[in-house]
């Protein structure tokens, strides 16, 4: 068996729903020993989210979850028993990384926020994910992925091109969970990051990640724009600023994204398109007088598209090296020949769920693979192996734990 | 500590444009230093991008700057022979070396990862693509859009029932294309430290995209169904919307998860008499009657502004946060008072304002928030500090358009 990345690296995870379990299969992924903590009875509330096989809700069949926690091992605790923050003490004294997205309330009354657990191991390193981050005015505040991604900006800016009706249509989350995704994907980053500076200064470190900054980053160019040019953005149709004729075109089964903006692309695709006349006129000469145009550039191209459809349109414009693809549905990803190629979807066996194909790997590391050696695990799957084999507990000490309520 | 964690970790940056030039950033700011590779030929695209604003001469673009602090900037020009073997030098003396080229250009020069291992054998290689280096779409060049649409994001995005739209900022695929970069090359460091072998890496940004979809995924892979755009709704919570407030164009979030939410909710806007309606009375109903709810929430929101609702549902527990605009966000007083924004003093053209990296540590220092750099700008420390070139011999490359 060849080895994986982080081999030797363990983490445990007292993270629920999106952003800490990502962060958390991110490592797991590439070889880390997670373990992840659920409250006994319910587990994480990703367990409920689904979808479910038929729709039918069940805690170990949920979609999310299954995908989340990949490659990990499940134990279950309750850190409000006494017993139980005692059993946490010993993971923490265990691992070398605690990935936290516990409510900022939460973890202070349970008196397990940084000082405790730096006390408790000083190599350690903890993160903290929260809507907000640790510090600033709005550090206490409640919310979901929908409230931030609206506080970062980059809801005021979606649609990018804008919209017909400023009064109904309101600004746009990005699609599912993509905000807390986010937030779990930079607690990835800066989580290695501390890592390695404990390997420097051989002492732990506290990071935390705010999800509203993990998007505002997202937002840089327009807030520069904004600072450096003076550029005010406002959301009807055609008045967001730089925008350029790359855009979504109906064909006729479908829809495709074609990046026809910068000139020689332009060039390219009218070529494409077999030269039309109309694209020579004084209209269409620079990119600004074709945006400014831009509702009739845009119904003389679906004049031409509309007649084909998508893979030919996409395959004239491959062929002379204009960016574009056909707009997929996830059927269609699922089913496409480039995901087949890559080898990118996972079938997992489940004991409960089954047989289950999941979104695969985002890189291919050539000399240690990303994956799946292990599907996400059931509620408490994992307590003996953990709390006996790791921690050092006997089955005595666990049934006793059981009975308290602990595990 | 007073170290930054990736201090010793030398970059050289073939990358431009976003998702490659976003990762080097990301390097950089830890404490790497990363050396960016250009030339007068091929300048990073955004240098001479879009510059919409009220100074046309300045010296740097808002894009090339928000992307590419933290670095430093010579120029080589690639196309001749001696300007590789140069770079290959500087490879040498570096850890990790980063691509993100519409297609296979390093291997073309000689440099791909097989040529790389025989000049520094624990190299980490890099290479950020559209569709990954393999496979049939290898050579397809690519932007944030296409991958988005590509990858299945797009058909997600836009308002409940309607059509497909294209998707925030430009560059939405790129960051996490990046992030996802990014965290790959920091795993591969952490496997070099320990085991002494360095790797390639192949990042598709399809796939990322795909990998941030995995609901919608699985229902297909599950269920067979096919999902469209969701708007601002959830799949199992409702109320969960923005909705308009008082002042211009002002919008609020509001999401309530469960029937405590629901009565807290109820609570703080005065429980009119529309809250005690069967059609509300549980999350199975308000989810089928949302329509009508968003409308009778909206009624409430109106009479607000987007702080002032922001601020009455906190205090009741409630999930409700204000939706800001672009001159809102740089303007927000918890991204300000974290100190989000940097300064940054850029010769000729005084402060430049950016957003910083979502990135903090309790015990070490502040980023490397160095300014981007000019053009160039550290020729003499590439050549002369670290690839120990006398004057006269930088000279003489110059001359010959190799350093340039």
């Amino acid at each position: 068996m060849s080895s994986k990345a982080l081999d030797g690296l363990k983490v445990v995870e007292w993270s629920e729903f999106v952003s800490g379990p990502y962060c958390g299969k991110l490592l797991a992924d590439l070889g880390a020993e997670v373990v992840k903590v659920e409250k006994p009875g319910v587990g994480d509330r990703a367990r409920s989210y689904g979808p479910f096989p038929d729709d039918i809700p069940h805690p170990e069949k949920s979609g999310l979850f299954l995908y989340l926690n990949t490659n990990k091992l499940g134990v279950t605790l309750n850190v409000r028993n006494a017993r139980g923050a005692g059993v946490f003490q010993e993971l923490v004294k265990w691992a070398d990384v605690v990935v936290e997205n516990q409510p900022l309330a939460d973890v202070e009354e349970l008196g397990l926020g940084w000082e405790k657990l730096r006390s408790l191991n000083p190599r350690l390193v903890m993160t903290s994910i929260t809507p907000f981050g640790q510090s600033g005015p709005y550090r206490d505040y409640t919310a979901c992925d929908l409230n931030v991604f609206h506080s970062s900006g980059l809801a005021f800016v979606n649609p990018s091109d804008g919209v017909d009706d400023a009064e109904q249509q309101p600004p746009l989350k990005g699609p599912l969970h993509l905000g807390d995704l986010t937030a779990g994907l930079t607690a990835s980053i800066a989580t290695m990051s501390a890592v390695f500076a404990g390997d420097l200064a051989g002492e732990g470190q506290h990071v935390d990640v705010s999800e509203q900054e993990a998007l505002a980053s997202i937002m840089r160019r327009e807030f520069a724009v904004h600072t450096m040019e003076g550029i005010e953005w406002t959301r009807p149709k055609g008045s967001m600023p730089g925008l350029t004729t790359s855009d979504i075109y109906r064909c006729s089964d479908g829809l495709v994204y074609l990046a026809c903006g910068q000139d020689r692309m332009w060039d390219g695709w009218i070529d494409a398109m077999g030269n039309p006349e109309w694209a020579f006129t004084e209209l269409f000469q620079d990119r600004v007088s074709r945006r400014e145009n831009w509702d009739a550039v845009k119904a003389l191209i679906e004049e031409w598209t509309m007649e084909r459809t998508r893979e030919e349109v996409a395959d004239a414009a491959d062929a002379r090296r204009v960016p574009c693809r056909p707009l997929n549905t996830v059927e269609d990803v699922v089913h496409s020949k480039l995901m087949a190629a890559r080898d990118y979807f996972e079938e997992v066996d489940h004991r409960e769920a089954g047989q289950v194909t999941l979104p695969g790997a985002p890189y291919i590391l050539s000399r240690t693979p990303w994956n799946i050696g292990r599907p996400a695990p059931l509620l408490g799957e994992h307590n003996e192996e953990v709390y006996c084999s790791r921690l050092g507990y006997t089955r005595e000490d666990l049934g006793r734990l059981r009975a308290d309520g602990a595990i | 500590m007073d170290k930054l964690p990736l201090e010793g970790i030398r970059v050289t940056d073939f990358t431009a444009i976003w998702a490659g030039a976003h990762i080097t950033q990301w390097l950089g700011v830890m404490g790497a230093d990363v050396i960016k590779i250009e030339s007068n030929l091929r300048p990073d695209g955004t240098r001479v991008s879009w510059r919409p604003g009220r100074n046309p001469n300045s010296t740097i673009t808002a894009e090339f700057a928000c992307l590419n602090y933290g670095k430093k900037a010579c120029t080589l020009n690639m196309t001749l022979p001696k300007a590789r073997e140069l770079a290959k030098e500087l490879i040498a003396v570096s850890d990790v070396v980063a691509e993100n080229f519409g297609g296979a250009v390093m291997d073309r020069w000689g440099m791909g990862y097989a040529d790389l291992v025989k000049i520094k054998p624990d190299i980490i290689m890099y290479s950020g693509s559209g569709f990954g280096r393999t496979g049939p779409y290898k050579e397809l060049p690519a932007f944030a859009g296409i991958v988005e649409s590509f990858g299945g994001l797009l058909s997600l995005n836009g308002y409940p029932g309607g059509e497909p739209s294209p998707m925030c900022t430009r560059g939405f695929a790129d960051i996490l294309a990046a992030d996802h970069g990014t965290f790959a090359i920091l795993a591969a460091l952490y496997h070099r430290s320990r085991t002494g072998h360095g790797q390639y890496i192949d990042l598709s940004m399809s796939q990322v995209v795909t990998a941030v979809i995995p609901e919608a995924v699985i229902d297909y892979t599950m269920n067979g169904r096919v999902r469209g755009p969701q708007g601002n709704h959830d799949s199992t919570m409702a109320p969960h919307g923005c909705y308009r407030c008082r002042g211009d164009d002002e919008w609020v979030t509001i999401a309530v998860s469960g029937d405590d939410d629901w009565r807290a909710f109820c609570d703080a806007i005065g429980n009119p008499e529309w809250t005690a309606d069967a059609r509300f009375r549980d999350g199975v109903n308000r989810r089928r009657n949302q329509d009508e709810l968003d409308r009778l929430v909206q009624e409430w929101t109106r009479n607000h502004t987007h702080h002032e609702a922001t601020e009455k549902l906190q205090r009741a527990g409630v999930m409700a946060v204000a939706t800001v605009n672009v001159a809102q966000g740089v303007r927000d007083r918890h991204l300000n008072a974290r100190g989000f924004f940097k300064d940054m003093d850029y010769p000729g053209e005084g402060n430049l304002r950016l957003a910083g990296m979502p990135w903090r540590l309790s015990d070490v220092p502040d980023g490397n928030y160095q300014r981007p750099p000019a053009l160039g700008e550290h020729n003499d420390y590439v050549f002369k500090e670290l690839l120990k070139m006398s004057d006269e011999e930088i000279a003489r490359l110059q001359e010959e358009e190799v350093i340039y």
